[in-house]
């Protein structure tokens, strides 16, 4: 009966894919931005702005869009501190844009525009598959694929790890500071409460491993045997149509580049 | 057990059970430190202390992959720090080959040991900074990069004055944490980490002098 709730079911189907699906789907338009982007038009790399605008796109179509806003902001801004930095304090002959003080270099412009929009591209789809998919699905999709168990658990434990060692982090934070500990104030004070705080921290993971570890052997994790499991991924059988979309317009794409420079 | 015993290293016996699980604590805690460094309002990221000392205790390979996984578990959350995968590693690498050769058991092996560590991680950081994100990833120490390329400094000398003096700070922060937590983890627990023993041999040195 439990082993219903662990299923999970998605009423989208671009979400419901199969993680490996969605991986090949990431290589192939990360692929396609660099081929992309190595069209120069006047030196700009200009096709690679509109193949942005792919990625909001798709993860509209997933129903994922304001999850999406919210993951990518940072990216966005590093982004932009590489536009603008490039762009205004690169420096070559041409001047590309002048507005009293401020100047914009060709070159500058070039490479700010190249690079800044070559990590949105590939930034952005690597945000589409993760928020798409659950970490549970990749894990399972991982030992699919043929990973070692014990790697795989090793992904697994690694996310739900960082989970509670967040909290307890905030736990033994608050605990420190209720005996006196400053955490605020000048750069030696908040330096000086950083050690108080991760020492416990870590001392009491290390002290439950040793527990977990034996647990964990008396549970028969070692034996090399065929495992069983909870969570079935199930794909959605759209998988092959959505590859194939991928592979054409990726074919589609460097097609357009030999074109391009055959002509 | 007369004399020193030579350990033999096979990677396959450095992933035992409990390095197994100290990986994902090592992840878990470079994860946490960089957060408390930023709650703290520090201006290091702090995001390797983990890696720094799973790969004291465990050696180079498990280090090397908690260092990997790491950067691969925040790239999920934020994909710029998939470029700097091979950052971490090196990290790992290089902290669990100096565990190996015992290169922190006095303070001068210590200082060197830093400054290999920094060097390391700055050797392995610049090309990947300068190449992928043309000098500037946004963070702290990048503003002063930003500052000396506006001043007019090349992009590589405003890349080592900014990041350069961090990482030796970062770097010997995340040591001394450490080496703070080894000194106080029972020696009965050491014991079962791959270079746990050379921690061991100092503690009771120390009690018996």
């Amino acid at each position: 009966m439990w082993r219903e709730k662990l299923r999970i079911r998605k009423s989208n189907q671009i979400q419901a894919l199969h993680p490996s699906t969605k991986f090949l789907i990431v290589c192939l338009f990360s692929a396609c931005s660099l081929i992309l982007g190595s069209i120069k038009m006047n030196g700009y790399a200009l096709l690679i702005i509109p193949w942005f605008l792919i990625v909001p796109l798709l993860c509209a179509a997933s129903g994922i869009f304001m999850k999406f806003c919210k993951a990518f902001a940072k990216v966005l801004l590093v982004a932009t501190m590489i536009f603008l930095t490039q762009s205004f304090l690169v420096r070559s002959d041409v001047v590309a844009w002048s507005g009293g003080v401020l100047k914009i270099y060709e070159k500058g412009l070039q490479t700010g525009i190249f690079i800044s929009f070559t990590i949105l591209n590939i930034a952005g789809i690597f945000t589409w598959m993760f928020q798409t998919t659950r970490n549970k699905e990749i894990s399972r999709a991982l030992e699919d694929s043929g990973m070692h168990h014990k790697a795989a658990y090793v992904f697994m434990s690694t996310l739900q790890m960082i989970q509670v060692m967040g909290q307890n982090s905030k736990t033994i934070m608050n605990a420190q500071r209720a005996r006196g500990v400053e955490t605020e104030g000048g750069i030696f004070v908040r330096a000086k409460a950083f050690f108080p705080s991760l020492v416990p921290l870590i001392l009491g993971s290390i002290i439950g491993a040793e527990e977990r570890a034996l647990t964990l052997e008396s549970k028969g994790f070692d034996v090399n045997g065929k495992k069983t499991h909870m969570f079935e991924l199930e794909p959605s059988g759209y998988e092959k149509l959505a590859a194939s979309i991928a592979v054409a317009a990726t074919a589609a794409v460097l097609i357009g580049r030999i074109l391009v420079w055959v002509l | 057990m007369g004399g020193k015993t030579e350990k033999s290293h096979s990677i396959k016996s450095d992933f035992s059970m409990l390095a197994i699980l100290i990986i994902p604590i090592a992840v878990a805690v470079n994860f946490v430190g960089g957060q408390l460094a930023s709650l703290l309002k520090l201006p290091m990221y702090l995001d390797c202390i983990g890696t720094i000392f799973t790969a004291m205790l465990c050696g180079p390979w498990v280090g090397a992959l908690a260092g990997g996984l790491t950067n691969v578990v925040t790239g999920i959350a934020n994909p710029i720090s998939f470029a700097f995968i091979p950052v971490n590693i090196a990290t790992g690498l290089v902290a669990g080959f100096l565990a190996r050769a015992n290169m922190f058991s006095n303070w001068w092996k210590w200082l060197v040991s830093m400054v290999i560590l920094a060097a390391s991680s700055i050797i392995v950081t610049a090309p990947i900074v300068i190449l992928v994100f043309g000098g500037i990833t946004g963070s702290g120490p990048s503003m002063v990069v930003a500052g000396a390329l506006a001043a007019g400094a090349n992009i590589m000398t405003a890349f080592l004055s900014g990041d350069g003096i961090f990482t030796v700070i970062d770097r010997t922060v995340s040591y001394l944490l450490g080496y703070l937590v080894i000194g106080v983890i029972p020696s009965k627990t050491l014991i079962k980490f791959g270079c746990g023993e050379n921690y061991i041999k100092k503690a009771s040195v120390k009690k018996s002098a």
